[in-house]
């Protein structure tokens, strides 16, 4: 369970995040949505504890008081630019994962078997001994969420996770963050399309400005008539088969275009 | 904690083995050769193996001027491995980022001040490299920025700090001899007391360096995820380079401004083992100090009975060596 209360966050002189309220309970996947800049990375950071806030943020019983998540909370954490170290395999990579649990440079049989599988689910075994700085955009990207992974925590915290991702490796992320949550993880993901949003996500959180605009069930969230405002209205969401879809404006009158019904106008 | 230690320690065990050997033909050979089991006998407290003349030539020049080699590259090497981990950029080198130079500005003051006389020369020397490290980091943009762009911040940081150690000696000509003999590098006249600080300041260096090690590795993910397994990134990242700092400081003080070797022994050691991690650092030290020795030990034989300083042999293999790695880097 994370539940933040009245969260603000100032960075040099100017208010990031404004009094935010949100609450995630354990198996729960709450997406978080918004333009560039209006906040996701930071609240993220501040959930994380990296980042000082005042209000306060309590998790799995623990309260991070803007400082360090201690080690009663296990946080993973997805940044949206990764660094890959140099001359180090990918093997040797999402083994670091394991740090919080073996200790740094200490590795047990139970941690390399949760690399492995986490390896083998996300398609990078026949990568093990490959250097991460050779790997495609998607593959690494496959490779920091194995990082993440095998720490095995209460809370994942990700910042667009799929971004770098081609559709068929895009599902496959998202359907192993799906079973992460379903075991009981708290996930609290920044995602950018909101069609995956709808699909995957228990619920959403809008973020505009640094201000909580919206939230509740990731479906109604982004058919709500507000969301493309969020976005300056340069945006419309329409329903493809029942999922929702984002498509930029201008575009053709909804109604020309057979099975697609508007949402919002 | 509840996983084994997966370091081989053998391979450790390999280098220190090497390191040995290497001491023990760098301490035979020279002007006068000494015999290896004569000096392997005296090394193990025997009196009578040698003459005394060669006993001193084994017991106070070439031992201290060896064991001094020795530390240094082990400073040189750990310090660069450690560079390269904090600063996440395969060409970080002490002597490329400037530190040195600034080290090296440091102890000229130290020099022209009189606190060379008394013991202080690494500390003058430690304010110079963190003062040159801090303006290095601060004009390169921190930490994302290109590797490149580090390196020639601190290449100019470096020119800045040389030619004010110019200035500073020109316009204290009392001092300039001395500071000269130190620049061309100063193993030539180590003895048991220089040695001696040496060791000092490089136990605490080294031995923080070494207990942090494993946790470094940490460094090398985004701030967020070395937090996030447990890590303050931030101070842990100011005591390596803090440590990294007076290791080099101890270097330059000691023995002068050698390049390069902070850079080719990572590098060497971490291909070989076909691992990043710095779970190696104790290994790197061991080779560093090997490598000095016996780069030392071609200074002191190739133009026998002249010298060459030192740098100009770890110049000859690390240059081309850096070309190679700066060739390799701009492929990927």
């Amino acid at each position: 369970m994370i539940r933040a209360t009245g969260l603000s966050v100032t960075m040099s002189g100017r208010q990031i995040l404004h009094d935010i309220n949100i609450q995630v309970k354990p198996g729960e996947w709450l997406a978080l949505l918004g333009p560039n800049g209006s906040g996701k990375t930071t609240l993220l950071r501040a959930l994380l504890g990296f980042q000082q806030f005042t209000g306060s943020v309590s998790m799995m019983g623990a309260t991070i008081a803007g400082g360090p998540a201690d080690e009663l909370v296990n946080i993973a954490y997805v940044p949206q630019r990764p660094e890959l170290p140099a001359g180090m395999s990918v093997t040797e990579y999402v083994a670091l994962g394991r740090a919080r649990t073996d200790g740094w440079g200490r590795e047990s049989l139970s941690g390399r078997q949760v690399c492995e599988r986490t390896m083998e689910r996300l398609h990078l075994t026949e990568l093990a001994e490959r250097f991460v700085t050779e790997l495609s955009g998607g593959e690494a990207q496959r490779a920091v969420l194995a990082r993440a992974l095998v720490q095995e925590p209460d809370v994942l915290l990700l910042d667009e996770p799929t971004s770098a991702l081609d559709p068929q490796h895009r599902l496959l992320v998202l359907d192993l963050i799906r079973e992460t949550a379903a075991g009981g993880v708290t996930v609290v993901a920044a995602m950018h399309d909101i069609t995956l949003a709808a699909m995957y996500a228990d619920r959403a959180a809008v973020l505009d400005s640094g201000r909580l605009t919206l939230a509740g069930q990731a479906h109604s969230v982004v058919a709500d008539p507000a969301f493309a405002q969020v976005f300056g209205g340069s945006i419309r969401v329409v329903v493809i088969d029942g999922l929702p879809v984002l498509l930029p404006l201008p575009m053709p009158a909804a109604s020309d275009i057979q099975g697609i019904a508007p949402v919002n106008s | 904690m509840s996983g084994k230690r997966i370091w081989n320690w053998r391979v450790t065990a390999g280098f220190a083995a090497l390191l040995a050997l290497a001491l023990l033909l760098a301490v035979s050979l020279g002007p006068i050769n000494l015999g290896f089991p004569a000096v392997l006998r005296t090394l193990l407290g025997s009196r009578d193996a040698l003459s005394p003349i060669d006993q001193t030539v084994l017991l106070q020049i070439r031992l201290p001027r060896v064991i001094l080699a020795g530390l240094v590259g082990a400073a040189l090497a750990t310090s660069g491995a450690v560079y390269q981990t904090v600063f996440r950029n395969p060409l970080a080198d002490p002597y490329l980022l400037g530190i040195a130079a600034g080290a090296g500005l440091g102890a000229t003051v130290a020099f022209v001040l009189g606190g060379a006389s008394v013991g202080l020369l690494p500390l003058f020397a430690f304010v110079g490299g963190i003062a040159a490290v801090l303006v290095t980091f601060v004009v390169a943009g921190a930490r994302r920025s290109d590797p490149r762009t580090l390196l020639l911040s601190g290449v100019a940081v470096g020119s800045f700090a040389t030619a004010a150690q110019t200035y500073l000696f020109q316009s204290h000509t009392q001092v300039l001899r001395t500071v000269y003999s130190w620049i061309l590098g100063q193993l030539v006249v180590s003895d048991w007391p220089t040695v001696a600080w040496t060791a000092g300041y490089l136990a605490v260096a080294l031995g923080v360096l070494f207990a942090i090690s494993r946790r470094l590795d940490g460094l090398l993910l985004s701030d967020e995820e070395a937090y996030s397994l447990g890590l303050k990134p931030a101070r842990l990242r100011a005591l390596a380079i803090a440590a990294a700092t007076l290791a080099t400081a101890t270097a330059v003080a000691a023995g002068g401004l050698i390049g390069f070797v902070g850079l080719v022994i990572p590098h060497l050691i971490r291909g070989l083992l076909q691992r990043a991690t710095n779970r190696a650092l104790p290994t790197i030290a061991l080779a560093g100090a090997t490598f000095l020795i016996l780069a030392d030990l071609g200074a002191r034989t190739l133009v026998s009975p002249a010298e060459l300083p030192i740098g100009v042999i770890t110049a000859f293999v690390g240059a081309p060596f850096f070309l190679y790695v700066l060739r390799r880097g701009g492929r990927q």
